[in-house]
């Protein structure tokens, strides 16, 4: 196996807040890697307004602007305007916003903003719920998973929402997955998103270890286990058309991914092959696309 | 700035919420519940080396591109990978994890390139220095003899190996035929231990030229005079014309002497010698039949030797065991009984029993009797305890004559290179702390390979060396998220018509490249080799980079104990363990 290479800068400190084997702290400290010190993030409500720490500390080394929930999209788009009348074209500007700050209550505000091809890096940190808030269900929510607000009583009949399909269909220049166990993965594509100009949209999946119900140490194991059994494929998307997809040698069943979480323990056989048949549609659609 | 900030007055506070401090002063360890730590335990494949060599550090050697680097770990603890690369049954490869994944490394093969690649750089091993004022006489030089001289040489004794031929090696040059162990590598092996200072005296029998009264000089003797009597049948006709024994003809042929062989031989026995002559009967142009009591399951002969046997035209015969050689119109004639298995006998295997009135006869021009060796005890000193035809020693090789040590053949049932290496080590090690006034049993504690038997003189003379756990690392302890299946790299081999017609090597040495990509293929069970995941992977950012022993460590202060480097670690190089509060 091959020695795996990543920036030794650290700009995520440590005594942060997040729990133990946390995946949007992976996330954000291999994030902070590839977009350098040079950065301004803005946050809107999720967890990441609680981990860099309380007020007068904070455990990242880049400025943040803190922000209300929907505003993600048009805070980013202030402060790029703030920074460029002073002059400073240089400093880059990136939202960290949680899947309910985005698929949800954000969604207004980003498309907004990606219509106007606001100058900026959007995160979508999804770990599939409102799991700072005490795992409430979020349109980002798998089907038939459980929740508080979905409990094993009334399953989530929803499936997730498609947000690269809609950031596509915004025609932005640069869209892209990424999750944690892909670190060089990742970093290429953060880096390339730093080198566009223009709304860059990158979809981070970011396994939550108590709200998804696994233990600490199973995070980076279910972040990968959810692009090879192709839930959550790893792909790229260039001016809402040109799809590219890194595409996995090992394909598993669903099964293996849904096995190890414990939002998913009470699933039927059958609820399980429907997820299958689910994901095995969407890679073909997928594959379609990318053909095309 | 590890500190807490204080506002005395609202006047103090900035104007709008502007963070001031890092979270430095908030020490998350203190959430923790459970400690991962490193650790290196140690790999299935070393703990069955009866050498004891450091494979999975010698095979990182390689992958990282520093054959000579691997060359000289090799060295530590093997005088001889070139010869065990080639004839070592590889024990450790029936272990190695990667078999339970797809195939095991080529283990005996990287061994061997290792000894190769480095005599093609022109690599020499340093002489030694002989500070220590006390003298060690060796009896024998063969691989048992040259490995515990060797040792004791990098002890820093002077040494003298004393042979009663008038070649070195022993059975590796008399036992094995070339097409397995070329005269070339095993000179240039025992040429590399007269470099570093050991003198060896050939032409010198030990009883006749040579009592242990003459050995008064010495401060310690090590007797490993090996095993070269041939056992006989016992069955009438064995003494007779054209009835060789498999060792003595085995010994001809391998030394270049001309023989005297009929067309057609039978070839009496089932183990590794009866297929070495069997192999080279072949390569003389004649035909060998193999006549075997027991079933080829039960054959002692290596199994990889037996195939080859087979493809060159070498027959064998199960279950018949011949009762009486006779002589009719110059052939020989053995009569033979037809044998079924019966039940399991001591050896674990399933006892031939002869099928009354079976009896038929086979006709041969010549039968080798290839029964097993013996070994010689009329010269021994008085005082040595015996047993099973064994000279009995302690774990330490010492017998019950004070500053006498025996290995090798001589003392064990299990007769291979590995074996009789290990057990030369094993005596050196004994020999150094007998004259030191250390206790053995203390010092072989220390520094077994897992739960031994065999050990690592490297850790006896590198106490300050990386520690390592006994714990063998089993397959369901590492990480295959992070292998790719691939195939076991296989050594080239010349083709059965060019093998069977002279006595050069079957297989050759994988070329550097191959040699990179199976090296590559190693798990490296147990031992961290700065893979990174660790690092990549900490969501709190708390294993630091430091130099050392250790390249890693985790930063307690901090780290919540999730475990993700525990469970992330390909090779089970990290442990966790419950926090004791």
């Amino acid at each position: 196996m091959r020695k795996t290479e990543i920036p030794v800068s650290e700009n995520l400190g440590r005594g942060h807040l997040a729990c133990a084997g946390c995946g949007a702290a992976v996330g954000m400290r291999l994030t902070l890697k590839a977009l350098g010190e040079k950065t301004v993030m803005v946050f809107p409500a999720s967890c990441w307004s609680i981990i860099p720490g309380f007020w007068p500390y904070s455990s990242l080394r880049i400025p943040v602007v803190h922000a209300g929930f929907v505003t993600g999209g048009s805070t980013a788009s202030g402060v790029r305007a703030a920074l460029d009348i002073r002059g400073d074209h240089e400093a880059l500007v990136a939202v960290w916003a949680g899947d309910g700050g985005t698929f949800d209550i954000g969604i207004q505000a980003l498309s907004g903003a990606a219509e106007r091809n606001e100058d900026f890096i959007y995160i979508c940190n999804d770990n599939e719920g409102y799991m700072n808030t005490g795992t409430q269900r979020s349109s980002a929510t798998p089907l038939f998973a459980w929740t508080t607000t979905t409990p094993v009583t009334r399953p989530n009949e929803n499936p997730k929402k498609d947000m690269m399909a809609i950031m596509a269909d915004h025609h932005i220049p640069y869209a892209a997955t990424a999750t944690i166990a892909y670190p060089e993965d990742l970093l290429r594509k953060m880096e390339k998103a730093k080198r566009i100009r223009g709304t860059r949209f990158i979809h981070l999946l970011s396994p939550c270890p108590p709200g998804w119900r696994i233990p600490s140490e199973r995070t980076i194991q279910v972040s990968r286990l959810a692009v090879r059994c192709r839930v959550f494929p790893l792909y790229e998307i260039e001016n809402g058309i040109s799809y590219t997809i890194q595409e996995q040698s090992r394909a598993v069943p669903v099964k293996e991914y849904l096995k190890l979480q414990g939002r998913f323990s009470h699933l039927t056989d059958q609820e399980i092959d429907r997820i299958q048949e689910r994901v095995d549609d969407e890679w073909q659609h997928l594959l379609r696309k990318a053909r095309c | 700035m590890a500190k807490q900030i204080h506002f005395n007055k609202a006047s103090e506070m900035p104007d709008v919420s502007t963070s001031l401090g890092d979270m430095d002063w908030n020490k998350t360890g203190a959430w923790r519940t459970q400690r991962p730590f490193y650790e290196d335990k140690t790999p299935p494949c070393s703990v069955a080396c009866p050498v004891g060599n450091d494979i999975a550090g010698f095979i990182q050697k390689i992958a990282q591109g520093d054959v000579e680097g691997a060359w000289n770990l090799v060295k530590e603890e093997n005088p001889f990978p070139g010869v065990c690369g080639r004839v070592c049954f590889h024990p450790c490869e029936s272990k190695c994890n990667r078999g339970r994944y797809d195939e095991p490394i080529s283990i005996h093969g990287l061994e061997r390139f290792v000894s190769d690649f480095a005599s093609s750089l022109g690599r020499k091993i340093k002489k030694g220095s002989g500070a220590r004022k006390e003298k060690v006489a060796v009896i024998g030089s063969g691989p048992a003899g040259l490995s515990c001289a060797y040792h004791l040489t990098r002890l820093h004794y002077e040494v003298t190996v004393f042979e009663s031929s008038s070649f070195t090696g022993g059975m590796l040059r008399i036992g094995i035929p070339s097409y397995r162990l070329p005269k070339e590598v095993l000179d240039r092996e025992i040429s590399e231990i007269e470099t570093l200072g050991v003198e060896i005296r050939t032409g010198i029998p030990l009883g006749e030229d040579l009592g242990l009264d003459d050995l008064r000089d010495y401060q310690a003797v090590f007797i490993a005079t090996g095993a070269h009597r041939s056992r006989g049948l016992h069955i009438p006709g064995e003494k007779g014309r054209a009835v060789l024994s498999g060792l003595d003809l085995l010994r001809q042929i391998n030394l270049g002497k001309h023989v005297r062989l009929g067309d057609k031989i039978a070839i009496i026995g089932g183990g590794n010698t009866a297929i070495d002559v069997a192999r080279s009967v072949i390569r003389l142009g004649k035909r060998a039949t193999l006549l075997y009591r027991r079933s080829r399951e039960e054959m002692p002969a290596f199994e990889d030797e037996v195939m080859e046997a087979l493809e060159e035209g070498v027959k064998i015969r199960y279950l018949v065991n011949p009762i009486r050689i006779g002589q009719i119109d110059g052939l020989k004639r053995l009569e033979c009984l037809r044998m079924e298995l019966g039940e399991k006998d001591e050896s674990g295997r399933r006892r031939p029993v002869p099928i009354a009135g079976s009896n038929f006869f086979i006709e041969a021009d010549s039968v080798v009797i290839a029964a097993g060796e013996e070994i010689e005890v009329s010269f021994l000193p008085r005082g040595m305890e015996r047993r099973d035809g064994l000279v009995l020693t302690e774990r330490d090789g010492s017998t019950g004559v004070k500053g006498i040590f025996a290995g090798g053949d001589l003392t064990s049932s299990q007769r291979t290179v590995a074996h009789a290496i290990g057990s030369g080590k094993k005596a050196a090690l004994a020999i150094d702390c007998y004259l030191r006034g250390k206790d053995s049993e203390e010092a072989i504690r220390q520094i077994l390979i897992g739960e031994g038997p065999a050990i690592s003189i490297f850790r006896y003379l590198h106490p300050d060396e990386r520690p390592r756990s006994p714990h063998v690392v089993t397959f369901e302890e590492l990480n295959m998220d992070y292998f790719e299946p691939s195939k076991r790299r296989r050594e080239p081999r010349n083709p059965i018509k060019k093998r069977i017609r002279g006595f050069g090597e079957v297989t050759s040495t994988f070329p550097e490249g191959i040699a990179l990509e199976e090296a590559e293929r190693c798990f490296s069970c147990g031992r961290c080799n700065e893979c990174e995941n660790c690092y990549v992977f900490c969501p709190d950012a708390s294993i630091l980079k430091r130099e050392g022993i250790f390249s890693r460590q985790v930063d307690y202060d901090f780290c919540k104990g999730c475990g993700i480097c525990f469970f992330e670690c390909p090779r089970g190089a990290i442990s966790l363990q419950e926090e004791a509060r």
